[in-house]
């Protein structure tokens, strides 16, 4: 009897502990760990009662949004961790890589499967998160994101490049580039059945392009280098140095000229963790960090413009600001998760690059955030350089391009987005839409959300197309307050 | 609401335990003025504070369906009172009322699924597309046993709305059981007792149980969902066979677990409850994984529709048939649970007149082996409410035109090694075996402090790994609130 009146004492008192924190301690905002803002609470009204979805919203808000998240978060992670069994497997094999042999690779004179077989990558891969492919391990882990795609998709994305083409008319050369993801050239042999083949998808969007539309083939540029670091291990982006690669290939099209990275400076975020932690939630990401490597053109006098858009909650834009001037590249402290934000600090703005470079051609970049890191490339090709996101765009594009005085238009966005049929509408809408289109929008999905959307509806490839690029705007807003200042650029 | 939420653990039950000590205070003063003759019920406050909660914790989920419960309690409490007063017309009174409970039941979770099976064979009837209230198998199937032992004279008539109204609506087991028979809690309904004995398990029964459901069923059920969930053609015979085996964990932990919640909350305010599980995936044949798998179901059909029906005294196959039949309809409004229900009808019938009368001549490792087998297999047939995915996954399953094996299977087995482990274990009455083996080696004189530190311990290590599970859990609804 005592001794069940201890029991219930101390264990009351574990409990009350708990009550307090979960109930009466300073509720989180913000997941540092999986990069987005949390849930708020739920707004009543006598429908969202009715419906129950008011409750639920309570009971999400309020284990959404709980004291310490991120720390109960990890304390998780660690828990999932411990029970797995981890034991040497000693015949760690080479990755054997899917690329094709066809393309650039052999054009240029290369051997590129020999190239990538030196890479020694063992072959452990296993799926956490999300679907998320982990493959090998130590300092070599890499976090994959399954690409879901089918072989004949994206056609949308190379018929808003025609619709470009024959709206602009000779004067204006238009580009396009699809950039494959990290499944593309680092999924080993044994995981290759849960990503699908992207160059399938490139070629399919590069045959649906007319003939006066350039092909901008990223896909074999990259893979050339695949045993550099031109993609990401930590985060769903590729490396600055991969956008290189493509910008090279971009500026080999369309006839401009085009300095080495020697020309560059080099700068180096530290112990940089992407994206890919937080939506995997595999704790061997966390534990091997990368260094974030980014190349800042020198000897050049270029002026950035910034026109911020200011956008809602459901990333709509709502309002243009003035244009102001500001820096091209934003620092990062090392150890910073947004270090991917370098470039322009994030989306939500158009820019414009007065490059100092004496040339006619000017340039726009019509991308997501993988395009971000191209135009730092270009600053010594073009006399221009303009940029826009595909989600965030108010004027009329004809308008917008005439106006500048644009020469060359390359659409660059990553294979998600290009496999998406609602981004290619986008850009459509955007040349018919008229100067000054705000929120409230008819279509407030993103991208990535129309992506799951349209994925629904095909079981076969729901599990797979899922891509962070929703959870990005949130993640940028947030990272976008806090940049080191940089004083070289 | 479900238990493994963090409002409910952590708002709801905080707030319902200071409500309902004040009420046990105020019946306490209450019963200290009455005299003993005074033949009052001692439990008035607690009742209401419990009534007032469970109607939240329904409501909270089913804000508009919370009325349908009142009306099917109001139908139920009109119809016992009948059925106790008139003695001509007690069969018509019990009739009609399990009828209404049946419409109701037959209306709200399977009026979709008669439209769409009418369709189905060429009668076409517009599907009414209407929402399955939470816990209606449950609460609809509480009633039933009300009015039945009512009339069987089995337990005394509730004379009190409320009586009635906290028997069926008692929030520990209103949305996924056990089915709470009401003889079996009619007294406890106007008089309990708690002690700190009832406490201590009441609580350590509710954190075991919430440690099956967080810690267990919920990383299993990702491991299901990884291999299930995805399109069949891209599955090894491996990964189905890994799949329905985490199925098969995920169903008990998740099911059973709640079942200890809603037995160590009934405990805690003074009900006790009958067992729902003992250990099923022990068992050596069929017949006995039923006598072991959600006993309050078994025995329900048992007592209220195999034995009215003639039971073993005539047409013995027909109601055998009949209750298998109704007990994989149950289950959901698909025809998967029926052929589910009708496998193990035929299984069980089978084992009556073979294996049984073999059993004791058979090695014991044989008759677990064989009795698991059937049981996973009966998942598989469980999981898959659309028969073409069913039938492409028992061909993968079988090892036809499927890959053997691929390194998911290595991946999802390796990452979560201790979790298979841990359920292997306790899926075997390892709790009893330890205390029956503590008991025998230890001296009297420690075996209560060993106990309570033992104890302490393990009920805060499961309270503070479920909690910080559930930190950004998405997937962890109960499977049987559905039913």
């Amino acid at each position: 009897m005592k001794k069940d009146k201890t029991y219930l004492f101390l264990l009351s008192l574990v409990y009350v502990g708990f009550v307090i924190v979960f109930c009466f301690f300073p509720r989180s905002t913000f997941s540092e760990l999986e990069k987005r803002e949390l849930t708020s609470f739920p707004a009543f009204t006598a429908e969202s009662l009715a419906n129950g979805s008011f409750t639920t919203g309570v009971n999400h808000w309020f284990s959404d949004t709980e004291p310490f998240r991120d720390f109960f978060m990890k304390t998780n992670l660690q828990q999932k961790k411990l029970i797995a069994w981890t034991f040497p497997r000693g015949d760690e094999e080479e990755v054997v890589f899917h690329a094709t042999n066809d393309g650039a690779a052999a054009a240029e004179g290369t051997n590129a499967p020999t190239d990538l077989g030196e890479l020694t990558a063992d072959d452990k891969a296993k799926i956490a998160n999300n679907g998320i492919i982990i493959v090998g391990s130590g300092d070599k882990v890499r976090a994959l994101m399954a690409y879901g795609g089918g072989p004949n998709g994206g056609v949308s994305y190379a018929e808003a490049a025609n619709a470009y083409h024959n709206a602009l008319g000779s004067a204006v050369r238009v580009y396009c580039m699809v950039i494959p993801t990290a499944a593309a050239f680092y999924c080993p042999e044994k995981a290759k059945t849960k990503t699908r083949d992207q160059e399938a998808t490139i070629r399919n969007i590069h045959n649906h392009l007319e003939p006066g539309v350039v092909a901008v083939n990223a896909f074999s540029a990259l893979k050339t280098h695949a045993a550099e670091n031109i993609y990401l291990r930590t985060d769903h982006h590729w490396a600055p140095l991969g956008a290189f690669y493509a910008a090279q290939e971009f500026c080999r099209m369309a006839g401009v000229p085009f300095k080495p990275l020697s020309a560059y400076q080099q700068k180096v975020v530290h112990r940089f963790v992407g994206s890919m932690y937080g939506y995997s939630q595999d704790l061997s990401i966390k534990e091997h960090p990368e260094d974030f490597v980014y190349y800042v053109p020198q000897g050049l006098n270029y002026q950035v413009w910034f026109t911020d858009y200011e956008i809602n909650k459901n990333y709509e834009v709502v309002a243009e600001k003035k244009p102001y001037k500001g820096r091209f590249f934003q620092h990062y402290p090392d150890g910073h998760g947004g270090a991917y934000c370098t470039f322009m600090g994030g989306d939500t703005r158009i820019v414009k690059v007065v490059t100092g470079t004496n040339s006619s051609r000017r340039v726009l970049i019509l991308k997501d955030s993988f395009g971000n890191a191209i135009p730092g490339y270009l600053f010594y090709s073009f006399g221009e350089v303009h940029v826009v996101d595909f989600r965030y765009f108010t004027h009329n594009m004809k308008q917008y391009v005439q106006q500048n005085g644009i020469t060359d238009i390359l659409f660059a966005h990553n294979i998600f987005n290009a496999y998406s049929p609602h981004v290619g509408k986008r850009y459509v809408k955007y040349l018919k839409q008229a100067n000054g289109t705000f929120a409230p929008r008819t279509d407030k999905k993103t991208a990535a959300d129309s992506l799951h959307k349209e994925h629904k509806t095909k079981p076969a490839e729901e599990h797979k197309a899922k891509t962070p690029e929703e959870q990005k705007p949130a993640e940028e807003k947030k990272e976008q307050e806090k940049p080191e200042e940089n004083p070289n650029s | 609401m479900v238990f493994s939420d963090l409002f409910f653990l952590f708002v709801f039950l905080p707030s319902f335990f200071l409500i309902y000590i004040a009420a046990w205070g105020v019946d306490k003063m209450r019963a200290q003025k009455l005299t003993s003759s005074e033949c009052v019920s001692r439990t008035t406050w607690r009742n209401a504070a419990l009534i007032v909660f469970s109607l939240l914790f329904y409501a909270w989920g089913e804000p508009i369906y919370v009325f349908l419960m009142l009306g099917s309690v109001a139908v139920n409490y009109v119809a016992g009172l009948l059925i106790d007063r008139s003695h001509r017309h007690r069969r018509l009174a019990l009739a009609a009322g399990l009828c209404c409970n049946v419409a109701i039941l037959g209306t709200f979770k399977y009026a979709d699924f008669i439209a769409s099976s009418l369709s189905a064979i060429g009668v076409p009837v517009p599907a009414p597309h209407i929402a399955l209230p939470i816990g209606i198998s449950f609460y609809t199937f509480q009633s039933i046993s009300y009015l039945i032992d009512v009339y069987r004279r089995q337990a005394p008539v509730q004379k009190k709305f409320g009586g009635l109204l906290l028997y069926i609506s008692m929030f520990p087991q209103l949305i996924a059981g056990p089915i709470v028979r009401y003889d079996l809690v009619a007294r406890e309904i106007n008089d309990r007792h708690v002690t700190a004995a009832d406490l201590r398990e009441g609580v350590f029964r509710f954190l075991i149980g919430l440690g099956k459901k967080v810690i267990l069923a919920n990383q299993f059920s990702e491991i299901a969902g990884q291999f299930l969930d995805g399109p069949m053609k891209e599955l090894s015979t491996t990964g189905a066979w890994l799949g329905i085996l985490a199925f098969t964990f995920q169903i008990f932990f998740d099911f059973s677990g709640y079942s200890d919640m809603a037995i160590g909350l009934g405990r805690c305010l003074g009900f006790h409850f009958a067992e729902n599980f003992r250990h099923p995936y022990c068992c050596r044949s069929i017949t006995e994984f039923w006598r072991r798998w959600h006993i309050s179901l078994g025995s329900f059909f048992r007592d209220y529709v195999y034995i009215p029906m003639g039971g073993n005294r005539r047409h013995q196959a027909l109601n055998i048939l009949a209750v298998w039949f109704l007990t994989g309809l149950w289950h959901g409004a698909s025809w998967n649970f029926v052929l589910w229900g009708l496998y193990f009808g035929i299984i069980v019938t089978l084992e009556k007149y073979t294996l049984l009368r073999v059993a004791d001549r058979v090695p014991r490792v044989l008759l677990h082996l064989y009795s698991l087998l059937l049981v996973v297999v009966g998942w598989g047939i469980f999981y898959f409410e659309d028969f073409s995915r069913m039938g492409e996954f028992f061909s993968v399953f079988t090892g036809h035109g499927a890959p053997f094996h691929d390194f998911t299977v290595e991946s999802a087995f390796f990452s979560n090694f201790w979790l298979w482990v841990t359920a292997v274990v306790f899926s075997m009455p390892v709790y009893d075996t330890i205390t029956r083996l503590a008991g025998k080696w230890c001296p009297a004189s420690c075996i209560g402090f060993l106990a309570l530190t033992v104890r302490l311990l393990l009920s805060i290590a499961l309270l503070a790994l479920s909690v910080s599970l559930l930190v950004g859990a998405t997937n962890n609804a109960f499977i049987y609130t559905r039913f």
